[in-house]
Order: structure tokens, then C-alpha cells, then sequence
């Protein structure tokens, strides 16, 4: 079944109402003018808009079911420095919003941390593992904004900790908050479980494909390709699924079912790639109600992707894509 | 205690753990029972950090290249201790590898026909290595990636730390691995096994690598009676970051970067005239470091580093936003620096460990010096085919992970399907032994901070087994070493959680840091000679009297047990190494 048939309606649905109300307007002022009349077509407007924002609401009630836990605050402690001062730094306190599996609370770890200039939170965050508490966990790997491990909340923000710069964060108040990513399940500490992360991404098929799947292992020359197809996909093909789209998402917070951004962007990059012969089958794969069209367009996801991918546009594009398409059947 | 059963397990996820599951899945046409298993993501392996490049000879013609000429430059570049048969397979294969990745969607920069397009690279007479802007690494392994993936008869474990692989006879037939979200051990049974694990540059603290580079399928292998090969050769790239150490890539040099001192001379053309900048990374880095020895160098006051400055300031703002995007946002992230406007400080990081688990041509991993074993591979950084000598040129690691990668995947899953062999069944009680060994850690009662060990471990090597070498350092590291390995019996692990434990997985790193650590200084204090990246002061020239050969290390009951190999010498014979 293909979704876009019906998401279309959706918007003439949202283009109707107020064209409706317009009409009634427009009916009202030409026909006989009386106060009754007037008053009875105020009555049906109203109870059309009523209706429609109940419509609505009922939908957004439905999608906001089983998605977030109540997030609870545990015990708060506060410790000293685990570094020694100099001249060239500065101390902050790096508050850290633990979350403890055990108990499914987060508790608040503040640390006094003397930061250099050049200091990232993530070796800030090392630091006090070392030398303050052993036992707290963070996923880091390459610290150069690579690997796409250290995602997180960083006074709010969806942020890498590799490429954050203490002082930066601290600003003027010299206090840092660190979380975990809320739009994802939670492990330990700052650590996510990304299991049904890597499933989204998985379940819209990425990778070259080829009609013939033995010349991909067997063709013995390159196949070609120009700069200007390059750049066709290029800028979707930086992602390194760290995951902070999704943090950032509210229809993924609401909707745990949507695939969101990451999945979804990279859809575009292998349909926009002139050696991928995957063709209309990728489009479809992601004509789905938490497809393409779960997207109500906020454009969060790529304000929050630390390599600058534009999933937001991406998923744009590929609903244009598919309604060209659909139009064309018709 | 789970066991899983496996025709084929494959440890470790970088491009050779990869590239290996896709050719063993390929090769049996999806009749195989594989598993990749990874301490990490599999995609976050420290292979996304490489940045500029794979070598092969794509267009002889028009680059006016051969395959002769890079099996040339490869061996004169390793010091001419790279065993020539490997360096023939490495320059045949590269070339098919490059187009493969191509295949499977690798966005590689293009010339005007729709070519691939080449740089130069450090210690390559020619333009041969291929790239995707200054991600290559990233690339590779996002395409590989998304390729394995699609496998039905792969599985992959992600976040699985393996604490040792079991042998029986002589033969592996599984591991043990520690799955890091709830901390349940499980048992890996196979037929056959590669060790893709990657190098060890992590036992010293100013690195490019990642964290998790603590060649723990080197030291399992270690302890397990293995021998390795050539452990005293460690490679420390020229350009890393300070005070950071995150890595520089070649290619801002490729591209036309200088190196540049204090008086704001291009001094590499003091030590090598003809290639400046791009001669090899171990001539490169001793002449950084012999320029800051000399006082012409400039200190950063927050680490108390000597760096010198790698100058881009000259190159077309466009190319370097084209060729080298990365640099530009790791430079402006961390240091605030526009590389088009100011000058890049830099100092020689460690990068690769040529040294590794010895293997043979086939990357079969060898059970004593002179026989390979039944079962086992090694690819990638871990192993030592020997292919980069003495000394690496860059561009050629991520051919060496591939070419091998396909060669061992191929082998191994041919080698399973025709055992007989079925598995163990008495290999549960092993299994079981050594997990609560691993987490025995867990109960010790002991007083020293596992970080504090691994941060003058770091101290020691950083000093005593860098870019110059001395006796009397490598003598008090070994010392030190054998103190910080007394100090670990005491150890204490904070967090006795089942959830997401890095404690104890970071403890048992330490643990192979140790191991390996002691064997790369026993392996140095021996050669008694300057080679490649081992520079030892009192020995100042190449001895290819009696040095032409190989340094075999295996642990007996006294430490570390050293004997040699030959070298293969087939067309290149050894000569003075000029550039």
C-alpha cells in the first residue's frame, strides 16, 4: 500500500478548512445580510474548526502513547576538584545528570573541574572518571567527531562532547549540565542504548544496491561518475549516526514508531547517488505513516546534526519525489 | 552461560573485520554461520578516523605509475624490512580493493571523466592515493557498513568486550566476550576465527588513535602462547594536534602544506630535499623533533609542548574547503584556528603500530616462529604480515586492512565449511573458568586507582620510547613497567554494576596495555641498530650485517622470550635511503 495516496489528503485537508471558513465569508457578505444568517454561519465555522483541531488532537493523544518515562531526580551530591588549578584556567562546575538503572532515577553529580582553555567536556567528563568517580560511564571512542559516540545534552543542547568546548558552555555562569539523550532508551549514566536506533536505520535498506548483485564483487573497473552527481548526495553521506537528530525530534519523542531523520535522510543520500540502482524501491520503502510522512517538518533535527546534514530537507524531498510520482500514476 | 556456535567469528569491526565478513559471507554464497563481534558500534571503529587516503595503482598511464614502482616505494619506505612476497600481494591487490569500495558506495573525489582522482602522499614517487575529501576512513567503513547489514547469515554483537580466546591443542575454537549493556559473559564457539582488533597505539598517551585502541586481540593472542612480530616499530605520525593529538592528516601536506619552524624556515629541506615535506612519516617526525631539540620550535604553555607550525595559509581557500573540510572543522572546533588564516601547530603523535600478531603471507596466524596455525587469521593493524617493515607509508593501511581483509575472510570460511570438526563440548567449563577470571576483578579488595596506573604508563612511553631512543630509557621503562605490572595485582574496580560497566572493561585494557607495553620495550632494547621509526641514539645507522631481520617475541615463564626471522628479499636489495 502506498502511504502518499492518502497523506495527500491530509494536506487538502489542512488547505480545505480555512478555504471553507473563506467561502462561508465571501457567501455571507454577497447574500442577504441579515444578523441571523450572519450569527448561523459564525455558529458553522466554528463548530468546523472545533471539529478539526479535535481531529487533531485525538491523532497527537494517539502518537504521545507509551513514549516518554516521567524523568525523576534521585540524590544530588556535590564533590570537589579532581584536577589541580593554574594560572591558565578556570573552574567550573560540571553537573552531571546520572541516570541509574536501578533505581530509574537521575541523580545530579556536580564536579568542580579546572578547565584549560582548550578543554572539551568530554575530557572533562574523562577526568572525573579517572580521578573522581570510577564508576561513571560515558561512550566515547575517536574524540574528534567521527566515530559519532559521545552524543548528548550539554546545557540543553544535542551536542558531541569531543567538539565542546568547556568554557564555551560555561559562559559567564562557569556551570555545565550534562545529560544523556532523552530520545533515545537509557543505559547508565550519559550512555543510551541505541538497539532500535540501528534497527530504524537498518529497516529502510541502506546501501548501494545494483540490479545485478555479482558485478558489485566482480566489475573490475570503477564505475564513473562526475563532480556535480558527487554533490548530488554528498552533503547526506557525512552522517555518523550519533543519533542526536533523533534526541532533537518531537514527533520521534511523541511517536517512538517514526524511523525519524537519520534512516530517513539516508534514504535520500543512496536515492540521490547516480551508481545506486535501487531507484522508485527506496522511494516506496519509506512511504509509510512513520515514514516520510511521520515528519511534521520542525527542522530540529537539522538544526541539532553536528556535521551540518540537512535531514530535515532531505525527508522534504523525498515526500516532493513521491508525489511527483504518485501524480504521474494518475 | 550462552553459547553461540559459529562457523566463523570474526573479532573487531574495523575495515579488515568488515571487508572479512563480506567476503566470507560472499565466498559461501550465504551458507555460513558468521559473527563479527566488537567492543564497539561496529561503525564506530577506529578505522572512521582515517582521513587521507587508500594506495593503488589505479591509472598507470596517465599517472605514469607501475605496480613495480609502488612495491618500490613500499619497501624503501618500510627501511627494507617489509618481506617483499607480502608488498607484491598488498600493490596487486590494492587496486581491485579501491574499485570495490567504489562499488559499494564510497563517495571517492573525482576527476574530470568521472575518475577517480589521486594525491601524493609521503614516500610515494607518484599521485596513487585515492580519497574522499579527508574522510576516506569514515567513508569506508559507512559503506561497508550499510553492505553488511543487508547479510542475513551475519550477526553482529555490538558492544561485546572479548576477554580471551580459548584454546584447545593448539587450535582456537572460540572466546569468551563480556556483552557490555547487562555485563553477561557468553561463549563464542567456531570453526574457524580472525583477530581483527586493530593496533595498540594507545599504550602511550600522546596519540592519534581512539581509545579503544588497546590491542586486545594482540595481547589475547599474547597470552595465549602466540608469537608477535616486530613490536619495537612504532610509527608517530608527524602532524598531530597540540596539545590534543588528534590527527593532521598527510594529505594537508599532499595538498601543498609546509612544515614550518620558529625562524620561518621550510625546514625539511634540510633533511630531505628532494620530497620536503613528503618524505616518509619517520623522517619527517625526527626532523620535527630534531628542530625543536634545537630550540627553533615554539612551546605551548597548557601542556608544556614543543610543536612546530604546518602552514596552509598559501593554498587555495577553495581546495582546502574541497580536499580537507575535516581539518578545517577539527582546527576551528578545538582550536578556533582557521587553517586559511593562521598556522597549525604540530608535533609527531604515536599513529600505527607496524608490529602485531605474526602471520604468514596468507595473514594465517603462526602457532610458533616457523609454523602457522590451524583456524586462526589475523588483519589489519593487529597482524604483522610484514608489509610496512620499519616504517609505514601513509596510504597504505587501509589497502593493507582491505587486501587482507579479503584474504582472510575468503580463506577462513572455506577452511570452516570443509572441517569436520564439530564443537567442543567440553569447551563450557573453560569458558566459564576464564569469565569469572575476567571479573574477578570485581571482588579484589586492592588500593590503586586502575587510571592512574594507565596515566604513568602513558608517562613512561611517551618519554622513554619516543621518536628517539636511548638506552638508558628504554632501560628505566622497563623497570617502571615491571613495577606498574606489580602495582596492577592491586587494583581496586569502583563500579560493581551490571549496567554499561566501563570500569571493568577499561581495567582489563589496562591489563593488555601492560602486556604490550613490556614487549614493544624488550623488542627495542634489543635491536641494536636505527631502522625505519626505531631510532636508538647509541646505535645511530641501519646494521643490515645483523640486523636484516625480523624480531619474533613470545611469553615464556621469565617475561618476554626474543628470537629472529629473515627477511624476504626478492627484487629491491637493500640500499642508502635518501629522499
Amino acid at each position: 500500500m502506498r502511504y502518499s495516496k492518502y497523506a495527500i489528503f491530509n494536506y487538502v485537508g489542512i488547505l480545505g478548512v480555512p478555504f471553507l471558513i473563506f467561502l462561508m465569508f465571501i457567501y455571507a457578505y454577497l447574500g442577504s445580510p441579515t444578523a441571523v444568517n450572519i450569527l448561523s454561519y459564525f455558529l458553522l465555522a466554528g463548530i468546523m474548526i472545533f471539529a478539526a483541531t479535535g481531529v487533531k488532537e485525538v491523532y497527537l493523544t494517539k502518537k504521545l502513547e507509551g513514549s516518554k518515562q516521567p524523568i525523576i531526580t534521585g540524590e544530588t551530591t556535590e564533590h570537589n576538584a579532581v584536577n589541580k588549578a593554574s594560572h591558565d584556567t578556570r573552574q567550573v562546575t560540571v553537573t552531571i545528570k546520572r541516570f541509574n538503572s536501578s533505581t530509574n532515577q537521575f541523580d545530579n553529580t556536580s564536579y568542580k573541574f579546572n578547565a584549560a582553555k582548550h578543554t572539551t567536556v568530554l575530557e572533562s567528563l574523562l577526568s572525573i572518571k579517572a580521578y573522581g568517580d570510577n564508576s561513571l560511564s560515558v561512550r566515547c571512542n575517536c574524540r574528534m567527531g567521527i566515530c559519532g559516540s559521545c552524543g548528548m545534552n550539554i546545557n540543553g543542547k544535542q551536542k558531541l562532547a569531543c567538539e565542546t568546548n568547556l568554557l564555551e558552555v560555561a559562559e559567564d555562569t562557569g556551570t555545565v549540565e550534562v545529560s544523556p539523550m532523552l530520545g533515545h532508551p537509557l543505559l547508565k549514566d550519559l550512555v543510551n542504548d541505541f538497539d532500535s536506533f540501528f534497527e530504524k536505520h537498518k529497516s529502510l535498506h541502506p546501501g548501494l544496491e545494483r540490479r545485478n548483485e555479482t558485478e558489485k564483487f566482480t566489475a573490475p573497473k570503477e564505475y564513473k561518475q562526475s563532480a556535480e552527481q558527487l554533490d548530488k548526495y554528498l552533503p547526506y553521506s557525512y552522517c555518523i549516526m550519533c543519533g542526536l537528530c533523533l534526541d532533537a525530534c518531537p514527533v520521534v519523542n511523541s511517536n517512538p514508531k517514526f524511523v525519524g531523520p537519520q534512516s530517513l535522510s539516508q534514504v535520500y543520500r543512496y536515492y540521490m547517488d547516480s551508481r545506486d540502482q535501487g531507484g522508485k524501491g527506496r522511494l516506496f520503502s519509506a512511504d509509510t505513516e512513520d515514514g516520510v510522512w511521520g515528519c511534521e517538518f520542525a527542522g530540529s533535527c537539522s538544526k541539532a546534526c553536528p556535521k551540518g546534514v540537512n535531514p530535515s530537507a532531505a525527508i522534504q524531498l523525498l515526500k516532493a519525489d513521491l508525489i511527483k510520482d504518485i501524480s504521474k500514476e494518475e | 552461560m550462552d553459547i553461540l556456535d559459529y562457523d566463523l567469528i570474526i573479532l573487531g569491526s574495523g575495515i579488515a573485520g568488515l571487508t572479512a565478513a563480506i567476503h566470507a559471507y560472499r565466498s559461501s554464497k550465504g551458507s555460513a554461520k558468521i559473527a563479527i563481534i566488537s567492543k564497539l558500534h561496529v561503525m564506530r571503529s577506529h578505522s572512521v578516523a582515517a582521513e587521507g587516503g587508500i594506495s593503488g595503482v589505479l591509472y598507470p598511464e596517465s599517472n605514469n605509475d607501475s605496480q613495480k614502482l609502488h612495491a618500490y616505494d613500499t619497501v624503501k619506505g618500510s627501511d627494507y624490512l617489509a618481506d617483499q612476497d607480502a608488498v607484491d600481494v598488498l600493490v596487486k591487490g590494492a587496486p581491485k580493493e579501491i574499485e570495490f569500495f567504489d562499488h559499494i558506495g564510497v563517495p571517492w573525489n573525482r576527476l574530470e571523466q568521472g575518475h577517480i582522482s589521486q594525491r601524493p602522499f609521503g614516500g610515494m614517487s607518484v599521485p596513487r592515493t585515492a580519497f574522499a575529501a579527508d574522510k576516506t576512513g569514515f567513508f569506508m567503513m559507512r559503506a561497508l557498513y550499510d553492505e553488511v547489514i543487508s547479510y542475513n547469515g551475519v550477526d553482529i554483537f555490538n558492544e561485546h568486550f572479548a576477554t580471551s580466546i580459548i584454546f584447545d591443542k593448539g587450535k582456537a575454537s572460540g572466546l569468551v566476550a563480556i556483552d557490555l549493556a547487562n555485563r553477561q559473559a557468553k561463549a563464542f564457539r567456531s570453526k574457524a576465527m580472525i583477530i581483527a582488533t586493530g593496533g595498540f597505539s594507545r599504550v602511550y598517551g600522546f596519540t592519534t588513535n581512539s581509545y579503544s585502541n588497546t590491542g586486545d586481540g594482540t595481547a589475547m593472542a599474547f597470552r595465549a602462547g602466540i608469537p608477535l612480530k616486530d613490536m619495537e616499530f612504532v610509527q608517530f605520525h608527524p602532524t598531530a594536534l597540540v596539545p590534543s593529538g588528534i590527527l593532521i592528516t598527510e594529505a594537508a601536506r599532499g595538498e601543498g602544506g609546509y612544515l614550518v619552524n620558529s625562524e620561518g624556515k621550510r625546514f625539511m629541506e634540510s633533511y630531505a630535499k628532494s620530497k620536503m615535506e613528503l618524505a616518509p612519516r619517520d623522517i619527517v617526525s625526527r626532523a620535527i623533533i630534531s628542530e625543536i631539540k634545537a630550540g627553533r620550535g615554539f612551546e605551548d604553555k597548557e601542556s608544556a609542548m614543543g610543536y612546530v607550525y604546518l602552514d596552509l595559509r598559501h593554498l587555495d581557500k577553495e581546495k582546502v574547503d574541497e580536499h580537507l573540510p575535516m581539518i578545517k572543522e577539527i582546527t576551528m572546533k578545538t582550536l578556533r584556528l582557521d587553517p586559511s588564516e593562521a598556522p597549525i601547530p604540530i608535533r609527531p603523535a604515536t599513529h600505527f603500530t607496524m608490529g602485531g600478531i605474526h602471520t604468514d603471507i596468507g595473514g594465517r596466524v603462526m602457532i610458533n616462529p616457523t609454523r602457522a596455525s590451524t583456524g586462526l587469521w589475523a588483519a589489519g593493524e593487529c597482524a604483522c604480515v610484514s608489509v610496512h617493515g620499519a616504517n609505514r607509508l601513509g596510504s597504505n593501511s587501509l589497502s593493507q586492512c582491505s587486501v587482507w581483509g579479503r584474504i582472510t575472510g575468503t580463506d577462513a570460511v572455506k577452511y570452516a565449511l570443509n572441517s569436520s570438526s564439530g564443537f567442543d563440548s567440553r569447551l563450557k567449563k573453560l569458558a566459564e573458568r576464564m569469565a569469572s577470571q575476567a571479573e574477578s576483578f570485581l571482588e579484589m579488595k586492592g588500593d590503586v586507582n586502575p587510571y592512574e596506573i594507565r596515566d604513568e604508563l602513558h608517562d613512561t612511553m611517551d618519554t622513554n620510547l619516543y621518536v628517539y631512543r636511548d638506552m638508558k630509557g628504554m632501560i628505566a621503562a622497563k623497570r617502571k613497567i615491571q613495577s606498574l605490572r606489580k602495582r596492577f595485582m592491586r587494583v581496586y574496580v569502583s563500579d560493581k554494576g551490571k549496567a554499561y560497566n566501563t570500569n571493568l572493561k577499561e581495567t582489563l585494557e589496562i591489563a593488555n596495555l601492560i602486556d604490550l607495553a613490556e614487549v614493544v620495550t624488550e623488542c627495542a632494547i634489543n635491536r641494536k641498530e636505527s631502522r625505519g621509526s626505531h631510532v636508538v641514539i647509541e646505535h645511530p645507522k641501519r646494521d643490515d650485517k645483523n640486523w636484516m631481520k625480523h624480531t619474533i617475541a613470545q611469553k615464556s615463564i621469565r617475561g618476554v622470550k626474543l628470537s629472529y626471522l629473515p627477511v624476504k628479499v626478492l627484487k629491491f636489495q637493500p640500499e642508502e635511503r635518501k629522499y
